[in-house]
């Protein structure tokens, strides 16, 4: 490997410009996101969960992945006839309404019923479409009314408004997760009874699940309705009531619907044999793949603004000035305390609120990573001072070499040497929590793989494949740790 | 006000006063070393000889009592102890190498980056230093690579690269294998004829005897004997020194 050969100075010249190289793709990104954002007159940006075909989800046989879907095509005329630009926004259901309430989108359409609660936060238009509610069971099973699941663990989608119709059924163990499909593979792992899903969602899943049944319940309109959701207030409501009845008189509502709703589930061929079926997956994997790079810059940007965040930690910790030392004492005990998962969701979400910038939703992936991998860093880099031999430090001062260049070229060069394997350590750990990104609907590899499997209505498969990808991106990593960590220890 | 003579001191020191804590380690010490003097400091372990050497350079802050180099208080609150530390070298039992730098570069450093002297000028002068300690060969070799011996000749090369007026050696052959101590002490025999001022804390009695122009006798924390060598080694004055040379010699 000649890469290996280089000496240190130039090895970090490379690492230096390879971390350039990200920062300048990454920020372009973001530019790019702020300079749409100059010109936001012309455009309108919508919020959906683009896992919930036929409505909304990605396109993932043409690789590039657009969202496209029901919903898609309705906002796409909507904005269309009132001279609007159209950019969507993804994230998870339960995001929709913050992202509306912080300002990040100006309208939602993600198969959503406007109920009591949610009119609360937020305006509604008109129904522009009614779906009926549906119970899913195992095939066989003789659940098929409201009555019938007295007793029974029943799934419903957290948020949605199936959860809503179901607590009203009596006598039931309700079970809200975050996915229709995690909702299905929960029914076929036979951990809940029944699962309440909407009819044109169900129609999909059954097709593509051969063990599975769904009966229609009776619901009333309200419930199982699909609105347009704004924020509270929007001027837009009128002009989009105006031209959803056009829309309905024109019978273009009716041709969607068709477009939609009648070829549900005969995209996809249900397999008849036990097997995994990868081979639903396979065209689908350039689409997953993609996601590599989405995670890897996404670790390395958070890595190494993350690194450098924690040097200057651990010294404030080993500090003798109070104010610095509680400052990073305090700091890393709050970042260290809290989940993860928490503190992405309220940089993403309060971040708008709180100052009116309205951060995408990788920068704020990376933000977080850097604070939280900062904290967790800076531990170790401390560790790694403290165990430096003192006299390094007294040759240095007898010297008359002043703080700083102590520390940059004589202490932390030989910590991070002893601190490596812990620092390979929590590149790994980085590189696998960069997935919890994807609840703020970044698209890297996990995402990816959820939307392959929404849209496949499978659910192993794609998870399945994505770790796999994972584990690769591990093994490399470890293996690269290990032939660094050689090499620094022959000057030794 | 310091007499003529106080400026002549390379080091004076004042009641000189080092607790630990409960430990009083240094009790009153006072002396002069002039310019160009080298002074050995013995006695038992625990007597405070390494405690009062790191006091010279601030590495040890002194509980009570002054302490002039080149006749400015070091041990005042303005002072800028940095600059005073560049001229005074310091040598270390464990040499205390900098191992992820090759010799050249542990002799470079400080003079480039204290000291702003060019890079050129810095190897020049650092391979002339190498050459005198008879380590020129070496200069491309990390610490890992030397022997003890070879490794304090680099760290003596390396304090000599600041040009010091002032060098401290704190046991300096303490840690050796006995093969190696010699090589050690040529280094510092010659350097002895350079006119630097020298304070050498050993238990090497002969080459205190051979180099030294004074001896001083530490014991308990108290400086107990300070005379010419001939006189501390054939007669000494107090009692606590004899006991101590019967059990060395």
């Amino acid at each position: 490997m000649k890469i290996l050969a280089m000496p240190t100075r130039r090895w970090l010249f490379f690492i230096l410009f390879c971390v350039a190289f990200l920062l300048a793709t990454f920020f372009g990104d973001v530019s790019r996101v702020i300079a749409q954002q100059g010109n936001a007159r012309q455009k309108l940006v919508m919020v959906t969960s683009a896992d919930y075909p036929p409505y909304e989800f990605r396109d993932t046989a043409s690789g590039k992945g657009d969202i496209i879907g029901f919903d898609v095509d309705i906002a796409k005329y909507i904005t269309n006839q009132l001279g609007y630009d159209l950019e969507i926004k993804d994230t998870d259901f339960s995001g929709i309404i913050p992202a509306l309430q912080s300002g990040r989108a100006d309208f939602a359409m993600a198969g959503m019923t406007p109920t009591e609660e949610r009119k609360k936060n937020v305006d509604f238009s008109d129904i522009y479409y009614e779906a009926k509610n549906t119970i899913v069971t195992r095939k066989g099973s003789n659940l098929k009314t409201p009555e019938d699941l007295a007793g029974k663990k029943v799934g419903v989608q957290l948020g949605s408004t199936q959860e809503k119709t179901a607590k009203e059924f009596k006598n039931v163990q309700l079970v809200a997760l975050n996915k229709t499909g995690d909702l299905v593979q929960e029914v076929k792992a036979r951990r809940i009874d029944a699962a309440v899903i909407e009819d044109t969602i169900a129609r999909g899943f059954i097709a593509n699940n051969p063990d599975l049944q769904f009966t229609t319940i009776p619901s009333k309109p309200e419930e199982a309705g699909s609105a347009i959701a704004f924020p509270k207030n929007s001027r837009l409501v009128n002009d989009f009531n105006r031209v959803l009845a056009e829309m309905k008189q024109s019978g273009e509502i009716e041709r969607l619907i068709k477009k939609w709703f009648e070829n549900q589930g005969k995209t996809a061929p249900a397999t008849s044999s036990n097997v995994l079926p990868f081979a639903k997956i396979a065209p689908r994997i350039p689409f997953i793949l993609q996601g590599i790079l989405v995670t890897l810059q996404f670790t390395a940007i958070s890595l190494f603004c993350g690194f450098i965040w924690g040097t200057i930690l651990s010294l404030f910790k080993i500090s003798s000035n109070k104010f610095l030392f509680w400052f990073g004492t305090v700091y890393t005990s709050i970042f260290r305390g809290t989940p993860l998962l928490l503190q992405i969701a309220l940089v993403y979400y309060a971040t708008p609120q709180l100052t009116g910038y309205n951060i995408p939703a990788l920068l704020a992936g990376v933000i977080t990573f850097t604070l939280n991998s900062g904290a967790y860093v800076s531990e170790t880099i401390r560790a790694g001072i403290l165990a430096i031999d003192k006299g390094q430090r007294e040759a240095a001062l007898s010297l008359g070499i002043p703080y700083r260049p102590m520390m940059a070229d004589i202490i932390l060069p030989q910590a991070f040497k002893n601190i490596l394997p812990a620092l390979v350590n929590e590149t790994i750990a980085l590189l696998k929590d960069s997935s919890l990104v994807s609840v703020i609907g970044v698209t890297d590899l996990l995402r990816r793989a959820q939307i392959v499997g929404a849209e496949q209505y499978i659910y192993f498969e794609p998870l399945l494949f994505a770790g796999a990808i994972y584990y690769v991106m591990v093994m490399v990593l470890t293996w690269s740790g290990y032939v660094i960590e050689r090499r620094l220890q022959r000057s030794s | 006000m310091l007499s003529n003579e106080d400026y002549n001191a390379a080091v004076k020191v004042e009641n000189l006063h080092k607790d630990f804590g409960q430990l009083k380690v240094l009790q009153g010490i006072s002396t002069n070393i002039k310019h160009g003097e080298v002074v050995a400091i013995i006695g038992p372990s625990g007597s405070g000889k390494s405690t009062f050497l790191r006091c010279m350079n601030l590495l040890e802050m002194p509980t009570a009592g002054k302490i002039y180099i080149q006749g400015a208080d070091i041990t005042a609150p303005k002072t800028d102890i940095m600059k005073v530390r560049q001229n005074i070298g310091m040598v270390f039992q464990h040499f205390h190498l900098f191992p992820h730098m090759t010799v050249l570069k542990n002799v470079m450093y400080a003079p480039v980056k204290v000291k702003k002297v060019t890079k050129e000028t810095a190897r020049r002068e650092g391979m002339e230093l190498l050459e005198k300690v008879g380590l020129s060969q070496k200069a491309n070799a990390y610490p890992a690579q030397l022997s003890g011996g070879q490794k304090q000749r680099v760290a003596i090369a390396r304090s000599l690269a600041m040009k010091p007026d002032i060098m401290l050696f704190d046991e300096p052959t303490s840690a050796l294998d006995p093969e190696m101590v010699n090589e050690v002490l040529e280094v510092m025999k010659d350097l002895t004829k350079t006119g630097i001022t020298m304070a050498i804390v050993t238990h090497e009695m002969g080459f205190a005897r051979e180099v030294a122009n004074r001896i001083l006798f530490l014991d308990q924390g108290q400086l107990a004997e300070d005379s010419p060598p001939r006189e501390f080694f054939s007669n000494p004055k107090c009692d606590r020194a004899k006991q101590f040379l019967e059990k060395m010699l």
